[in-house]
């Protein structure tokens, strides 16, 4: 059995170094295709992180009047409206944001940009009811009932700036995997073309191997390790790519965008699993769709 | 050991012109006997030595060999009808990247057999054919006589109940054909059937084994202790 297997990978690696162009070429095109599919997956994740992490937090900002556009909240409104929003069924949390916590957690936002700082005051930013929801649909059933409230300036669904934020990212997304999709199949057909090459070039091999009565399996396996190994070889380098890569990028972002959790390494580490599983899948189907016809008895 | 019963086997050719290769042709091999298949070509020899190996399939009638149907043989058990039978071909197919000992070992390696058994067979087999001393050579290195004895060996080295021989001697001059045939007869006296699809009349005359004669697809002659031709 070892000898077998030894056999196997000898020849397996015999075609690959004797075809070394053809060889690169696959191992190229399989790591771009990876590389663009791990890219993809990973943004999802990191999209899951993120919306978790918002919708977690909050759901409807109602802004409270500060005598700009209207005149304002009293301290007996503003106790009026907090015990009718804790008194809602639909209401899970709430949250009150003075003007200092506002202006607060704006300079911390912006502290790279100090001009965009000084141009604001402690008093700039109105104060905020934050509002977390039973059920985030019920956006409208909140809005109707406290638009009206003496005081209240204005009530924010900040799902909606979150579902401009996912539809952005998941165009992008499906645009990654339409390409990657693409790029897969074009691996795909270069690896089916290169062990159709390889088993022609070893085709007096194997018609000696077919009289003396080898195993059909024992005649495809090389030329479908072949493929294999290129495609392993493949996810093996964009794993390194997305892994060399995406942390870093992640972490500049991170110390950007302090209230966003992002990916890190682990996860890179988890997509592994994944383009290994598509590289040696599309390379093991491909070889032996090029086998099929080739190397029937 | 081979057995054919009303075996057709036609080609379609060029879309729509069929070709008969083989018309109801009935024989009996039986284990041990040496055949000679003669006939010109096109008479039905290449199909005939490619049905009992089952590259190729009748299209009607039953070939058995080896006590194997093989209209019903499922292909996987294909490899194993052909490990009981060696086959030697006109024009050798040694392996140009593997020394002598390389080629008929490749033999046995390829089907599973075990190392030490390897290093006992093949010894014992290049001195069958004579060859002992070329183990470590290049086929290209080799005579066309001694490259057609390592492609003997290598189909032998398994012991397969049956040899086909397709034009052995095709490529070789008379003078070496006679110890090809040598060797054959050897082999043929183990117990080993041997089939041999020849052009070569001196060989068939010489020998005087049975001879079946394909003409047109069909069987126009069985004789025992035949020649080549008829008259003689």
């Amino acid at each position: 059995m070892t000898g077998r297997w030894r056999y196997l990978l000898y020849e397996a690696f015999i075609g690959l170094r004797r075809n070394l162009m053809m060889t690169v070429a696959v191992v190229l095109s399989v790591t771009v295709s990876l590389t663009l599919l791990g890219a993809s997956l990973l943004l999802s994740t990191q999209v899951d992180l993120a919306t978790d992490d918002w919708i977690g937090r909050v759901e409807v900002s109602i802004f409270l009047c500060d005598d700009r556009t209207c005149p304002a909240i009293t301290s007996e409104q503003q106790e009026t409206l907090r015990q009718d929003l804790e008194a809602n069924d639909v209401v899970a949390e709430v949250f009150y944001e003075s003007k200092r916590d506002a202006y607060i957690r704006f300079v911390e936002l912006f502290s790279d940009q100090p001009t965009l700082v000084e141009s604001i005051t402690e008093d700039t930013l109105p104060a905020s009811f934050r509002v977390r929801l039973e059920n985030p649909a019920l956006f409208n059933v909140i809005r109707d009932e406290f638009e009206a409230y003496p005081g209240v300036e204005e009530i924010v669904d900040q799902r909606e700036v979150l579902n401009q934020f996912l539809r952005f990212t998941n165009v992008v997304r499906n645009g990654a995997l339409a390409v990657a999709a693409i790029q897969l199949v074009a691996a795909g057909v270069l690896i089916a073309n290169t062990i159709r090459v390889a088993a022609f070039a070893r085709r007096e091999q194997t018609a000696v191997m077919r009289l003396v009565g080898a195993g059909n399996w024992y005649i495809r396996l090389p030329f479908v390790l072949e493929g294999v190994i290129a495609g392993v070889l493949g996810a093996f380098v964009s794993w390194g790519l997305l892994y060399a890569t995406v942390p870093r990028i992640a972490g500049n972002l991170a110390r950007d965008i302090e209230l966003l959790p992002f990916i890190g390494a682990s996860h890179v580490f988890a997509v592994g699993g994944w383009l290994l599983l598509a590289g040696t899948g599309i390379a093991a189907v491909s070889s032996l769709l090029a086998l099929r016809k080739f190397l029937d008895v | 050991m081979i057995r054919l019963q009303n075996v057709t086997k036609t080609y379609t050719r060029a879309g729509t012109l069929e070709v008969i290769a083989l018309d109801d042709v009935s024989l009996d091999i039986v284990k041990g006997e040496f055949v000679f298949v003669v006939g010109p070509s096109g008479s039905g020899k290449s199909t005939f030595m490619k049905l009992l190996t089952r590259e190729q399939i009748a299209d009607n009638g039953e070939v058995w060999v080896a006590g194997k149907n093989l209209a019903t043989l499922r292909a996987w058990k294909v490899p194993l009808l052909r490990r009981e039978i060696g086959y030697v071909f006109q024009d050798f197919k040694l392996l140009g990247n593997k020394t002598v000992y390389e080629n008929v070992a490749f033999a046995l390696e390829v089907i599973g057999t075990g190392k030490r058994e390897i290093d006992r067979r093949v010894p014992e087999m290049l001195e069958l054919v004579g060859l002992s001393d070329k183990a470590h050579a290049q086929p290209h290195e080799l005579s066309g006589g001694q490259q057609q004895r390592v492609s003997i060996a290598r189909a032998f080295v398994n012991k397969p109940r049956i040899l086909l021989c397709d034009e052995p001697t095709g490529n070789l001059d008379p003078a070496t054909s006679v110890g090809i045939m040598k060797l054959l007869d050897r082999i043929n006296r183990t117990g080993t059937t041997v089939v041999m699809a020849t052009h070569d009349q001196q060989i068939v005359d010489s020998m005087r084994r049975r001879v079946i004669e394909l003409a047109g697809g069909v069987i126009v002659r069985d004789q025992s202790r035949g020649v080549y031709g008829y008259g003689a």
